[in-house]
C-alpha cells in the first residue's frame, strides 16, 4: 500500500512546489504594481504636462500643417515620382551637403551682403567691365564661375545625350509601330505636289484617265539666223556677220530702229565700226565716250531708249559687250 | 529682228550703304537698265546719302571687317587705316579697268536720264543741305514720294 502511494506523494510535492512558485510569483507581480503604479501615475501627469505645454507652444498647429502639406505633396508627385526621388536621394543629399559647407555658406551671405548693397552701386559699361577685370578677386571669381559654367555645359551635354537615347528608343519603337499607324492617318507618302503630274493618289483613284507622259523638252537649238534681204541676223537682232554690213544695210537697220541717220550718228557709227576692227570686241557706251569724245548725254539723243544695243545694230556689231 | 518693245519698263533702286563697294552695284544696275532702255531711279537713303554728298563722293571705303568674302580676317580688318588701304586698292583695280570713278558714274547716270533722289529724313538725320549734295541729285523725297515714283516700277534694294 505505501508502495501505491509512493508516486501519488511524489505528485503532490511536485504540485505544492509549484504552488509555492507561482504565489511567490503573483506576490512580486503585485509588489512590482503597487511600486510601479505611483511612478507611472506620475510619469503619466507628468508627459500630460509636457504636451500641454507643447500644445500652448502651438506645436501641434504646427504638425498638422505639415500634415496637410504631406498631403498636398502626395497629390503633386505621382507614385513613380517619389521612386525616383528614393532613387536619386542619395545625390541630393550629397548636394545638400555640399551646398552647406560653411566656406560655401560664408560666400553665399557675403554675395547676399552685395546685392544688398545694390543700392551704392554704379552701373558698369563695356569699358567699366574690362577695367573690372584687373581686379584679383574678380579674376578669381571669373575663372572660378567659368570652371563651373565649363562643368554645367558638361552636364548639360551628358543630359541631352541622355534625352537623344530616350528619343532615339521612341523613334525605334514609331518605326515597328509607326507604318500602320500612318497609313490609318493616310500620311504614309509624300503628296507630290508639283504642276503637270498628278499625284499618285490621283492615279490610283482615276485610273482610266492616266497621265500622259511628259513630252521629253527638246535641247534649245541655236535658231537659225533670220535672213532679211539676203542680210542674216542672229535672234538678239543683231547681224549675224559684222563682216556682211553695208552702209544701205545700216541705214535700213536705223529706219526699222525709227532712228534718222545724220552725220553726228554716222560718226559715232563708223567710230565703233573701226573700234570693233581695231580690238573684236563691240564697244559699250562708256568706251564710245571716250573714242569717240561724245558724251553720255549725245548718245542717248542720238539713239533713245537703248543707246549701245541700238547703235550696234545700226553698225552691224554684236551686243556690246560688259556693263558700262 | 527684235526692235525696243514699246511698253516702257521701269525699275526703282534703293541704295542704303555708303561703303565703296556698296554703291557700285546700285549704280552699275542703274546704268544697265537705261542702257537696256529701262526707266531708272535711285532713291539714296541712310548711309547711300554719302554716295550723293559733294564732300563723301570721292572718300566712299571699303570695309573688311565681318566680311568674310573679303579674305581679311575680321580682327584685322578693323585695324586702323585697313578701311583705307583696301578702298585705295579697290579703286586701283577699278582704274586697272578703266572703270569710272563714283563721281563719274553719277554723271553718266544723270546723262544717261536715271533720276537721282534723296532721302528727306535721312538728310534731316545726318543734318546735310540741299547744298551738301552734288547738282545731279533731281530732289530731295520721302518715303511716300518714293512709292509714288515707284508705281509699276520693280524694286531692288542695295
Amino acid at each position: 500500500m505505501s508502495q501505491d502511494l509512493t508516486p501519488i506523494t511524489r505528485q503532490l510535492d511536485a504540485i505544492t512546489a509549484q504552488l509555492a512558485y507561482l504565489t511567490e510569483r503573483q506576490r512580486r507581480q503585485e509588489e512590482l504594481f503597487s511600486e510601479l503604479t505611483p511612478v507611472a501615475r506620475a510619469a503619466m501627469s507628468s508627459a500630460t504636462a509636457k504636451l500641454a505645454e507643447l500644445e500652448e507652444q502651438g506645436l501641434f498647429e504646427y504638425a498638422k500643417e505639415l500634415t496637410e502639406l504631406g498631403r498636398q505633396a502626395l497629390r503633386g508627385f505621382s507614385p513613380q515620382d517619389v521612386r525616383e526621388l528614393g532613387e536619386s536621394i542619395v545625390a541630393i543629399l550629397d548636394a545638400v551637403r555640399a551646398l552647406t559647407q560653411p566656406a560655401l555658406l560664408a560666400m553665399a551671405t557675403d554675395a547676399a551682403a552685395a546685392i544688398e548693397d545694390a543700392g551704392d552701386v554704379k552701373p558698369l559699361g563695356i569699358f567699366g567691365m574690362v577695367k573690372a577685370t584687373r581686379n584679383d578677386d574678380v579674376q578669381k571669381g571669373m575663372a572660378v564661375m567659368i570652371e563651373v559654367l565649363r562643368r554645367v555645359g558638361h552636364a548639360a551635354g551628358a543630359a541631352s545625350t541622355k534625352q537623344r537615347e530616350l528619343s532615339d528608343k521612341k523613334d525605334k519603337l514609331a518605326a515597328m509601330l509607326g507604318a500602320r499607324r500612318q497609313k490609318i492617318l493616310g500620311t504614309e507618302r509624300p503628296r507630290l505636289l508639283t504642276n503637270g503630274s498628278p499625284s499618285a493618289t490621283a492615279e490610283r483613284a482615276a485610273p482610266a484617265r492616266s497621265a500622259p507622259k511628259a513630252a521629253p523638252k527638246p535641247a534649245p537649238a541655236a535658231p537659225a539666223p533670220v535672213v532679211i534681204d539676203g542680210v542674216a541676223f542672229g535672234a538678239d537682232g543683231h547681224l549675224a556677220d559684222p563682216a556682211a554690213w553695208r552702209r544701205d544695210v545700216g541705214v535700213a537697220i536705223a529706219q526699222l530702229q525709227g532712228v534718222e541717220l545724220t552725220d553726228e550718228h554716222w560718226h559715232v557709227l563708223e567710230t565703233a565700226r573701226k573700234d570693233f576692227e581695231a580690238t573684236g570686241t563691240s564697244p559699250n557706251l562708256r568706251r564710245l565716250t571716250e573714242v569717240a569724245s561724245v558724251t553720255t548725254k549725245d548718245l542717248y539723243r542720238l539713239f533713245p531708249k537703248a543707246p549701245g544695243r541700238t547703235l550696234a545694230k545700226i553698225a552691224g556689231l554684236p551686243k556690246p559687250a560688259g556693263c558700262l | 529682228m527684235s526692235a525696243i518693245p514699246e511698253t516702257t519698263r521701269k525699275v526703282a533702286i534703293i541704295c542704303s550703304k555708303g561703303g565703296l563697294d556698296e554703291a557700285y552695284p546700285a549704280l552699275i544696275l542703274a546704268n544697265a537698265a537705261r542702257q537696256a532702255g529701262i526707266e531708272t531711279f535711285i532713291f539714296f537713303t541712310f548711309w547711300g546719302l554719302d554716295v550723293i554728298t559733294s564732300k563723301k563722293v570721292d572718300h566712299l571705303h571699303v570695309n573688311l571687317a565681318g566680311n568674310p568674302a573679303s579674305g581679311v580676317p575680321t580682327i584685322l580688318g578693323g585695324l586702323p587705316g585697313m578701311e583705307a588701304f583696301a578702298a585705295h586698292q579697290m579703286k586701283k583695280s577699278m582704274e586697272d579697268l578703266s572703270l569710272p570713278s563714283v563721281r563719274e558714274m553719277l554723271q553718266i547716270l544723270d546723262e544717261a536720264g536715271a533720276a537721282l533722289y534723296a532721302c528727306e529724313l535721312a538728310m534731316k538725320m545726318f543734318k546735310r543741305t540741299r547744298e551738301d549734295l552734288l547738282p545731279q541729285v533731281q530732289e530731295v523725297i520721302t518715303a511716300g514720294d518714293f512709292y509714288d515714283l515707284a508705281e509699276g516700277a520693280q524694286i531692288i534694294f542695295t
